[in-house]
């Protein structure tokens, strides 16, 4: 590598102060707490249509949601919560911590990154203003199946330009991270030596920039249809109506992946700093992480086994073949922690619930996965359970670890350790009342996507026992959010490495300056930060 | 609902095993038992896969709570803990015990796929139409069709009533008339989505007499979560005794005419009439009134329900909205006319008398 | 972009970071347009007859655009190769004439719509071919305007000929759009029995 002088301050513009400050800036930094902002701002809408849903499924019969209002807000809980929720949350954690983790002064197009965070919002709150319009928002499912989506009313229009927009969005700040990452590590900063949340973010990447595109190809396909009068997805004059699913879960499946690989890489690291350990098997994680997104772009049609329309051993096998390096990543994790000096600090616990359940989100879509069975539970409320274990239980779970572990980094401030305990057990204990009981409810045949369901057929004791727990997780988010409300409000006293971590972004102050780093350490190994220490200790002595 | 005697477990030899099987039966037990011996087939996939599944559950769990007891740190001055390594025969360890797995359920999927998958000559044909937001069942040898009828903002939906003599196998030829909807039925463990714009077929042998539940399980829209419809597996004289019902039904209905003008009105996508009657060779007029609003519906006359030969068909009307049909006039017989959009489901006899005749 | 670090022990020169940029929003494009050559496969697979009758295209203007975007892709690469070998007032002119044929192939492609005898509404073969050719479409004159601005940046003398990443980048969309359109040309043109 032929730069051997860390990033100097001289060559970063200094930042604006106040609101336009944080408007025009172009800081990574910056812009992943926007991230971050936006994305719980948009965690809290979506939450709240999840509670508003609940409550009309507590009991049988229609109480307070007619099924017009109760379709939309399904359909918009699944889709902000997977398109402006979960993914930008990721996105916002690799755009403050890979400059940082690979000792980069910036992304490598701050400006490019500054758009796509932008149409973030722009997209989200056209989604939203489908409220607004005559028919109301979409109310298609997030999986916007046509020939229904063709039907519906502007709403559908605006959740497709909104999906258009995050969709651009998303593929644009992939190229960066990717150019960022293959380009502008720091000097000794090899691809081995990077740490595993910046490999997943790399993984997620490629993803977003290979799939993405094809759900924006659909998402356009369905609009000339409703606008332009074309014919692709309407039988009655020659279209194909399941060319959607097809291209809808080409896009959609590595699209889990998307929304599980960053909160993987997190939890990875998490893993081994509170376990005073190395990663057991580095190149093992790096494999697996290579290997699911390799096979995620072969195994869409498991979602369609039910069509009776495409290849059921093909589809079945690569998804359960996809679930070996997933196993091997709960191996790699049981044995980091093996013989090693656990701690139990906020992050550690959220990431030792991520494997928990995440765990049961795995092992339950492995009955999905057997076309057979699932002709039994496509579609019910087995699915449900399953995707939110996996992307509640899993990716949740992992990014509120992120938050424990990052915040002091991003602020400065610590957050609340007593308040993130008790935050920890009311959200782990509120999330498998919610969702526990939906495998059952799935087994006992209810479909998903229901307004309403009939009082006879032994549904609605699991239906109330899950509108509890649904209550239950949000007094756990409201924790959360005093957690950080407190937290904030108290000076900054962090230290530049309060968690004995391992990888670079500990070796700056908290918070970083704006130009990352006065002084690069040495890069010998995958642990940088733990090296500095040891050397410190070893010449303190 | 009905359900099968559960089989009797085989003989437990130890305590230990008999706790294990109450274990295993109460996890199982959550699956429905199937109606049919390939949905027996299909749970039986569920246990299998359980059998596979727990140990890896427990085991994964066991080991985590074994790493959060034993290795906690106790003492913050002990030294750091050996920062051991894996190396390339620990990682092909943990790549070998998933793929083993893999490789004894794919197996198992895959023999329980080609049982329900396996097609018998078929006693009972049913073409099934899905439509938003109810079912229409026409039985073509027997010559009668059943339609549900859908919720409204004032009325519950009237779910189409299926009717199956037991141990006699069904063929269900499956579409849709406007959007995606799935054929699920619970308690045979087994949808089917039904798609416009194609056909699917499947064959099962219900065995198990009784009411069973079932409903669309793909979102379709508004009334998605009222588009149920019941399935009666019945005796083989209640089910003979059931086509004769069905058919007098059909032919007592009956009308005369009355002028070559008609009118006729839809409301929550059901005809205010099911019979209509003109003059024979006598062009007439239909006035449509269409109330239902956003939604399509339009008017053709055809031989039968069969849909051999169309006589008239008229443009899609999005309601609310009305309209006047000019048709030329037909010979003497008795026709059928529906709504394409909703099929059988907006139907009725069309009658065109012969001139003079009563 | 300089932070990038570039390697001395490889002989072979590593893509500078604006241009890993444009191949991987180039493999992004390719991922959009497949989507559409997936439509266009399953929709035909569909059809009893393809094309469907009544549709009849003419293929001697199309070979024609085929042969001139073939041309400018051939004086891109030209003009990039006399950028890297420092002669810019020659780079310049090869670009122009780059644009120029852009420019030439949208304006017949615009009168080659006029003269079909079928429109978007006309079923499955109208809206595959005009959605599909109108993206293509789109997407070269989107590389036209792009080619315009490096136009102007070497006008300008701000290229030379060890930076002129813009160019490289802009010659690696422009032979992208053209690999699209000779594959449109495949499967409207030649595949299409006529």
């Amino acid at each position: 590598m032929a730069v051997t002088h860390a990033p100097t301050a001289e060559a970063v513009p200094e930042p604006g102060s106040g609101l336009m400050g944080w408007l025009t800036t172009t800081d990574h930094k910056r812009i992943g707490i926007l991230y971050l902002i936006n994305s719980f701002a948009f965690f809290v809408v979506a939450g709240v249509f999840a509670l508003l849903m609940r409550t009309e499924l507590a009991r049988p019969g229609t109480q307070v949601f007619a099924p017009h209002a109760y379709n939309q807000l399904f359909t918009l809980h699944g889709t902000l919560m997977i398109f402006l929720v979960i993914f930008p949350l990721l996105a916002g954690f690799g755009n403050y911590f890979v400059p940082l983790q690979i000792g980069a002064l910036d992304m490598a197009f701050p400006r490019i990154n500054a758009l796509s965070f932008w149409l973030l919002p722009v997209g989200g709150l056209t989604i939203l203003s489908g409220f607004l319009v005559p028919g109301g928002a979409a109310a298609a499912g997030w999986t916007g199946y046509p020939p229904l989506s063709e039907q519906l009313g502007t709403g559908q229009d605006l959740w497709i330009a909104g999906l258009v927009l995050v969709g651009t969005a998303s593929i644009l700040g992939g190229i960066n991270f990717i150019v960022t990452i293959l380009r502008m590590r720091a000097p000794g900063m090899t691809m081995m030596r990077m740490p595993i949340f910046t490999w997943s973010i790399l993984a997620t990447s490629l993803l977003v920039v290979l799939a993405a595109p094809v759900l924006t190809a659909g998402l356009l396909m369905v609009f000339s249809d409703r606008q332009l009068g074309t014919v692709f997805f309407d039988p009655s004059r020659g279209g194909v109506a399941l060319l959607w699913q097809n291209l809808f879960w080409f896009f959609g499946h590595p699209e889990v992946y998307m929304l599980i690989l960053g909160a993987w890489g997190v939890v990875t690291e998490i893993i081994a700093v509170f376990s005073g350990k190395p990663i057991f098997s580095y190149r093992g994680v790096v494999l697996a992480f290579l290997l699911i997104t390799a096979l995620s772009f072969s195994v869409w049609a498991h979602h369609m086994f039910a069509t009776g329309a495409v290849e059921l051993p093909f589809f079945s096998i690569t998804t359960e073949l996809i679930s070996i390096p997933t196993g091997v990543l709960f191996f790699i994790w049981l044995a980091t922690m093996w013989r090693g000096k656990l701690r139990f600090e906020p992050p550690m616990l959220f990431a030792l619930g991520f494997i928990a359940m995440f765990l049961i989100g795995g092992i339950d879509g492995v009955w999905a996965a057997s076309p057979a069975m699932d002709f039994a539970i496509h579609d019910t409320y087995w699915v449900v359970a399953h995707l939110h274990y996996v992307l509640f239980g899993g990716t949740l779970f992992g990014v509120m670890a992120a938050m424990y572990y990052w915040f002091p980094k991003m602020t400065g401030r610590m957050l609340g350790r007593r308040l993130g305990i008790w935050q920890f057990w009311v959200q782990i204990v509120g999330f498998n009342m919610t969702f526990f009981p939906m495998h059952i409810l799935g087994l006992r045949g209810m479909p998903r996507r229901v307004a309403d369901y009939p009082p006879d057929l032994g549904w609605s004791f699991l239906n109330l026992f899950a509108s509890v727990g649904a209550f239950v997780i949000a007094v756990s988010m409201i924790l959360f959010f005093t957690n950080i409300f407190l937290s904030l409000r108290k000076p900054k006293t962090a230290p530049d490495d309060p968690w004995g971590a391992n990888t670079l972004e500990w070796a700056t102050t908290s918070p970083p300056p704006i130009h990352n780093f006065d002084v690069l350490p040495q890069i010998h190994s995958d642990r940088p930060v733990r090296d500095l220490r040891i050397q410190r200790e070893g010449g303190g002595s | 609902m009905a359900q099968s005697v559960r089989s009797r477990p085989p003989r437990a030899s130890g305590r230990l095993r008999r706790i294990g099987l109450i274990a295993l039966l109460f996890l199982t037990g959550c699956a429905k038992e199937g109606i049919s011996p390939t949905a027996k087939d299909v749970h039986q996939l569920y246990t299998v896969i359980m059998i596979l599944a727990l140990p890896v559950f427990i085991g994964v769990e066991a080991l985590l709570i074994w790493c959060v007891i034993r290795y906690r740190r106790r003492d913050t001055a002990a030294p750091a803990p050996v920062q051991s390594v894996g190396g390339n025969r620990s990682l092909a360890v943990f790549f070998a015990i998933p793929a083993v797995i893999v490789a004894i359920l794919f197996p198992f999927g895959e023999q329980t796929l080609m049982k329900v998958q396996q097609t018998a000559a078929p006693l009972v044909q049913i073409h099934v139409e899905g439509f938003q937001w109810e079912w229409t069942f026409l039985y073509l040898n027997e010559g009668i069709f059943v339609s549900g009828k859908t919720a409204t903002d004032t009325a519950p939906e009237q779910p189409a009533q299926m009717y199956l003599p037991v141990d006699e196998a069904v063929q269900i030829d499956l579409t849709s008339r406007d959007v995606i909807h799935s054929f699920f039925v619970p308690d045979l463990l087994f949808k089917r989505d039904a798609i416009p714009g194609r056909d699917t077929s499947f064959t099962f042998t219900p065995t198990t007499l009784g009411v069973f539940h079932a409903q669309c399980a793909e979102f379709c829209g508004l009334w998605h979560s009222h588009m149920t419809f019941d399935v009666h597996v019945v005796s083989s004289a209640d089910y003979q005794a059931w086509i004769l019902q069905e058919r007098k039904a059909s032919a007592s209905v009956t009308c005369q005419p009355n002028g070559t003008q008609l009118a006729l009105i839809a409301h929550n996508i059901s005809w205010n009439q099911n019979c209509l009657a003109v003059p024979a060779n006598k062009p007439f007029t239909v006035s449509i009134t269409n109330e239902d609003a956003g939604i399509q519906h339009n008017f053709s006359i055809y031989d039968s329900f069969f849909e051999k030969q169309q006589f008239y068909t008229s443009p899609k009307l999005t309601g609310v909205a009305s309209e006047t049909l000019n048709v030329d006039g037909l010979p003497p017989g008795h026709y059928y006319f529906q709504c394409d959009v909703h099929g059988p489901a907006m139907s009725g006899s069309f009658i065109v008398a012969k001139p003079g005749g009563g | 972009m300089s932070a990038v670090a570039s390697s001395n022990r490889r002989s072979r020169p590593e893509l500078s970071g604006p241009v890993l940029g444009m191949v991987l929003f180039v493999a992004s494009e390719a991922m959009f347009f497949a989507a559409f050559f997936a439509a266009f496969f399953t929709i035909k697979d569909n059809e009893p007859v393809w094309p469907p009758p009544g549709i009849h295209l003419e293929d001697k203007l199309a070979t024609i655009l085929t042969v001139i975007l073939i041309i400018s892709s051939v004086t891109v690469q030209v003009g990039l190769r006399s950028m890297r070998s420092g002669a810019s007032r020659r780079a310049t002119v090869w670009l122009g004439i780059t644009i120029a044929l852009g420019i030439t192939f949208l304006a017949l492609q615009l009168y080659d719509y006029s003269q079909l005898g079928f429109g978007l509404k006309d079923g499955p073969f109208g809206t595959l071919f005009y959605v599909m050719t109108g993206l293509h479409m789109a997407h070269v004159f989107g590389g036209v305007v792009f080619l315009a601005l490096v136009f102007s940046q070497l006008l300008r003398g701000r290229l030379s000929a060890e930076h002129h990443d813009p160019m490289s980048a802009g010659a690696i969309y422009w032979d992208f759009v053209d690999v699209v359109w000779i594959l449109l040309f495949i499967v409207f043109y030649i595949l299409t029995p006529r």
